[in-house]
């Protein structure tokens, strides 16, 4: 191999621009004048600019490089310690230790973040028994009874997945030191306090820095640990990203990896500069005379000692810093948490009731009903206002996870339309404020299909088969099949579901599915990558703007309508700022604007009945009545749709076995 | 001085035992409960059923790092032969990739290998879509490629390769010199002195690699969501799905999670023999 070289560069430069081209990609579409990672449409750094005003990007950069530099200070420290502490062990104890220590490195990482989600939800149930207990035997000390994931426990988090990597890559150097260093010091009279910093230290250091460094590396890197033990209130940029991915990513993404990424190339450049002087240096002192080397050696010792001062010094400032955080998080200034869906407001509201109230929104999306569901039970989410629909509220409901609404401080209650109050889901009406509604149907591309969709029949068709994208959920996709068949959408009828099962497991295995999807949808439908879809009629409006071959259809069997509407959690922290928001929210500016903004129709009688002369006053044209049809279903339309009810607990687990089959 | 610097370890022993062994103490638990809390085995009563993903995801797993092992080794060899500015350089390259969100790096395939992608916009322009036209008789705008599971293949390559050279590397560079000299000097040719020096010696740095390409890609899940498009699961799809996802069933989540972690083990474990005796190799 050593006799061609050229051959030699030639592959691996191929190895690099495999692992480069779709970051220079990245970087070429951050100056993109468009929003597409595929189309160039002109030059310009509006982005970068966006960049710095959008607050969920920045907060999680900041959330990221926070957790990032804790967790690698303190497992730094912590492995540095240990290391030494293992070292020092016999031999069998030390083998031990190092399998458990190897733990987290080898484990999955979906395994070491399922187990510490649901040990963290163990212990906080655990201690808000023993807070309670603590709280009624005394009166001088009050623990908080409500812990929840979040800062903390992703600190934790990554601090024990950093440790390990410290701990490889300072153990080497250990078992490289002479050690008989060590006993000659204690010998000469050193304490081992002293020994440690005086012998062990400076021989261990080129370990301890790569470990940092690699620690930092994995702790920036990471998604999945940090996606199931960050909870709703921080969310690192990965998670962000997550979440961005599964709709459009702006661009504004692409604007601060290529920030990170020129920064850390900076950084990388100037320390192998740096590096590479110090080695030639380095070689010539070599060649001096030892005399050289003891004052090179006198000349360096003040210097170690500022940084290990320097050190110190880091190591307080991220201790304060997370005390302050662990503290403060409590006492902040007053905020709401809130979790709905993508693409499903209109961000300037949420500055807007900022600004008003001065309650700062922590605003998070969920994937769909069931993943709310989830989140919700297995402790991951933390949120005071929700906007699930109408069947899972019946399923909160009768879980008794929502709380009461004090409609007196909510008087916007009022300006919602009769027929949409009192609803089967909430008879009493005394849980839910209703925030939008909609229905279901077929969004084809007409230049994709031969002839306009009518039916269900064409989400199993295999004609057009890889060209049909399917809900990524169960109840919206089990309803595709159970609309064609012909039976009701809340059949408890086993036979039924099975048949519904089975047309949707034989159309896959049919290969008539290119994917499961949910916010995906809308690059997958814009961008011309699939045919036909089944979604919600709000985003069909929205995708309609950016491509305007898409049709959207009722099939001709019927089809779902939902509502969504906004309930407070059971114990939610916030829930005075939780009615305020609601308040806010269904006010009949806020509708119109979320009406204009998202295309799902308000429930809020006065926009509704406002939003086409609203459009016109804003746009100078007029709102297309077809358009206003769609998104507004009239009566008769709705009268052909079925809503969504709860199911018994037994057809919902049919539900997840057969969701779960047909994945596999 | 030993058993005054022992004292250090204590401290992490009392941590490992809280963050690393009791949470998958909770796994275990959790597998081996029902949603209403008693102890039942139904949840692997029920495994063979996803026999079918544990298949697909060791499958996918095992080709990717295979690949990774083809490509990754030579290229650790050679960067090893260059001067020391060029490895510095080429280390560089290999490690900032991870700097970049992962996420980010996949999404940015996704929209390379989509049916309207750039790929295939390449592949119109040029002509060679419509070459393969002719030649096969076939009448496709587009070669589809996304949610295929060799985009996951590419996926799971692109994103752990790092993990595959930098083990190989660390250990081919501090190989000992004089070593390879002996050989030559008792008259091995090259090849056999790769063959019976330097491939034996790299050992360690393989055994790791395979270990850091192999586990995460079993486990993935955000790259078959995003390559895969969600019609062929993944053991990580399957897991998310029954504590983050759509059909909540956090026991049968831990119970697949457990037979996966022991599967792995047992596979680590087995592969380990091999190199019995060798120190895990440093990665960075």
């Amino acid at each position: 191999m050593r006799k061609n070289p050229a051959f030699n560069r030639f592959f691996m430069a191929l190895v690099f621009l495999f692992l480069y081209a779709p970051i220079f990609l990245l970087i070429v579409f951050s100056f993109n004048k468009g929003n597409s990672n595929i189309v160039w449409s002109g030059f310009s750094l509006d982005w970068y600019q966006k960049l710095f005003t959008d607050r969920l990007i920045m907060q999680s950069v900041y959330t990221t490089l926070l957790v990032s530099l804790l967790a690698t200070a303190i497992a730094t420290a912590a492995g540095t310690f240990a290391a030494i502490g293992f070292f020092s062990l016999r031999r069998r104890a030390r083998s031990v230790l190092n399998t458990v220590n190897n733990i987290p490195m080898m484990n999955a990482d979906i395994v070491t973040g399922v187990a510490m989600c649901l040990f963290f939800v163990a212990f906080f149930t655990f201690w808000s028994d023993f807070a309670a207990w603590f709280n009624g035997a005394q009166h001088f000390v009050e623990l908080p009874t409500r812990l929840t994931l979040g800062f903390g426990t992703l600190l934790i988090a990554h601090v024990a997945f950093n440790i390990p990597y410290v701990i490889l890559s300072v153990g080497p150097k250990l078992r490289q030191m002479d050690k008989n260093l060590v006993d000659a010091a204690m010998d000469l009279g050193c304490t081992w306090m002293q020994a440690f910093w005086k012998v062990i230290l400076p021989e261990i250091k080129p370990g301890i820095v790569s470990g940092a460094l690699t620690a930092f590396t994995m702790s920036v890197d990471d998604f999945i640990i940090s996606y199931f033990t960050a909870g709703s209130s921080s969310s690192t940029l990965a998670m962000t990203i997550y979440g961005m991915t599964k709709k459009r990513v702006t661009p504004e993404i692409n604007a601060i990896s290529t920030l990170l990424f020129v920064t850390v190339l900076l950084l990388l450049v100037i320390v192998n500069v740096r590096e590479a002087r110090l080695e030639r240096l380095g070689r010539r002192e070599v060649r001096r005379s030892p005399r050289a080397e003891k004052v090179s050696q006198a000349l360096s010792t003040p210097r170690g000692r500022l940084a290990r001062r320097g050190a110190a010094a880091v190591l307080a400032a991220a201790f304060v810093v997370t005390v302050c955080l662990l503290t403060g998080a409590t006492n902040a200034q007053p905020m709401v948490n809130v979790c709905s869906w993508g693409e499903y407001i209109d961000e300037e509201l949420i500055t807007q009731f900022e600004e008003e109230t001065g309650i700062m929104v922590n605003y998070q999306t969920a994937e769909s009903n069931e993943t709310l569901y989830s989140l919700l039970k297995s402790g991951a989410g933390d949120y005071d206002v929700i906007v699930p629909s109408d069947y899972m509220i019946s399923q909160l409901i009768e879980e008794d996870m929502l709380s009461e609404l004090d409609y007196s401080n909510i008087p916007n209650f009022e300006k919602i339309s009769d027929r949409f109050k009192n609803l089967p889901y909430d008879p009493e009406n005394k849980y839910t404020v209703p925030y939008a509604w909609g229905t279901v149907g077929i969004i084809y591309n007409t230049a994709m299909v031969d002839e306009p969709i009518t039916s269900w029949s064409a989400m199993f068709d295999t004609r057009y088969a890889g060209n049909v994208l399917m809900f990524r959920n169960s109840r919206d996709a089990m309803a595709t099949a159970l609309l064609y068949l012909g039976y009701s959408l809340n059949t408890t009828d086993e036979s039924e579901l099975r048949e519904a099962f089975q047309l949707l497991a034989d159309a896959k295995k049919n290969g008539v599915y290119q994917s499961f999807v949910m916010d995906e949808i809308y690059q997958k439908l814009e961008g011309g990558n699939a045919a036909i879809g089944a979604y919600y009629a709000g985003d069909y409006l929205t995708m309609l703007e950016n491509n305007e071959d898409l049709a959207f259809v009722i099939p001709e069997e019927g089809s779902n309508w939902f509502m969504d509407a906004m309930c407070v959690l059971k114990d939610a922290p916030h829930k005075e700022e939780a009615e305020a928001w609601i308040n806010f929210i269904a006010s009949t500016e806020a509708n119109l604007a979320n009406m204009d903004y998202i295309w799902y129709a308000s429930p809020n009688e006065e926009a509704l009945e406002e939003y086409p002369a609203y459009y016109e006053e804003l746009y100078g044209e007029e709102l297309d009545p077809e358009i206003y049809e769609i998104m507004a279903a009239p009566q008769e339309v709705l009268d052909r749709c079925e809503a969504y009810l709860v199911l018994p607990a037994e057809t919902r687990a049919l539900y997840s076995t057969l969701w779960t089959e047909l994945g596999i | 001085m030993k058993n005054k610097l022992s004292k250090f370890a204590v401290p992490y022993v009392i941590w490992m035992a809280l963050f690393v062994v009791a949470p998958i103490i909770m796994v275990v638990v959790y597998a081996f409960s029902s949603a209403e809390g008693g102890f039942t085995l139904d949840n692997f009563s029920n495994m063979g059923a996803y026999a079918v993903v544990f298949g697909r995801s060791f499958k996918l797993a095992l080709i990717a790092t295979v690949i990774c092992l083809a490509v990754g080794y030579p290229v650790s060899y050679m960067m090893s032969k260059e001067g020391p500015g060029f490895q510095r350089v080429a280390m560089v390259l290999i490690m900032l990739p991870m700097w970049i969100n992962f996420l980010l790096r996949t999404y940015s395939w996704m929209s390379i290998l989509e049916n309207n992608g750039l790929l295939n916009r390449l592949f119109q322009k040029i002509g060679v879509i419509s070459l393969y036209n002719g030649i096969f008789g076939t009448d496709l705008q587009f070669f589809p490629m996304l949610n295929t599971q060799g985009a996951v293949v590419l996926g799971m390559v692109y994103n752990y390769l790092p993990f595959m050279i930098l083990p190989i590397y660390s250990v081919i560079i501090k190989l000992d010199r004089s070593l390879i000299e002996a050989a030559r000097d008792l008259g091995a040719n090259s090849f056999n002195v790769f063959r019976r020096v330097i491939l034996p010696l790299s050992f360690p740095g393989i055994l790791s690699g395979i270990t850091m390409v192999f586990v995460p890609s079993v486990s993935t899940f955000a790259i078959s969501k995003m390559l895969g498009g969600g019609t062929e699961l993944l053991l990580g799809d399957l897991i998310e799905q029954q504590f983050l996802g759509g059909a909540y069933n956090p026991q049968l989540g831990a119970a697949i999670s457990l037979v996966m972690m022991v599967i792995v083990v047992v596979c680590m474990w087995v592969m380990n023999r091999f190199g019995e005796g060798e120190e895990q190799a440093v990665m960075l």
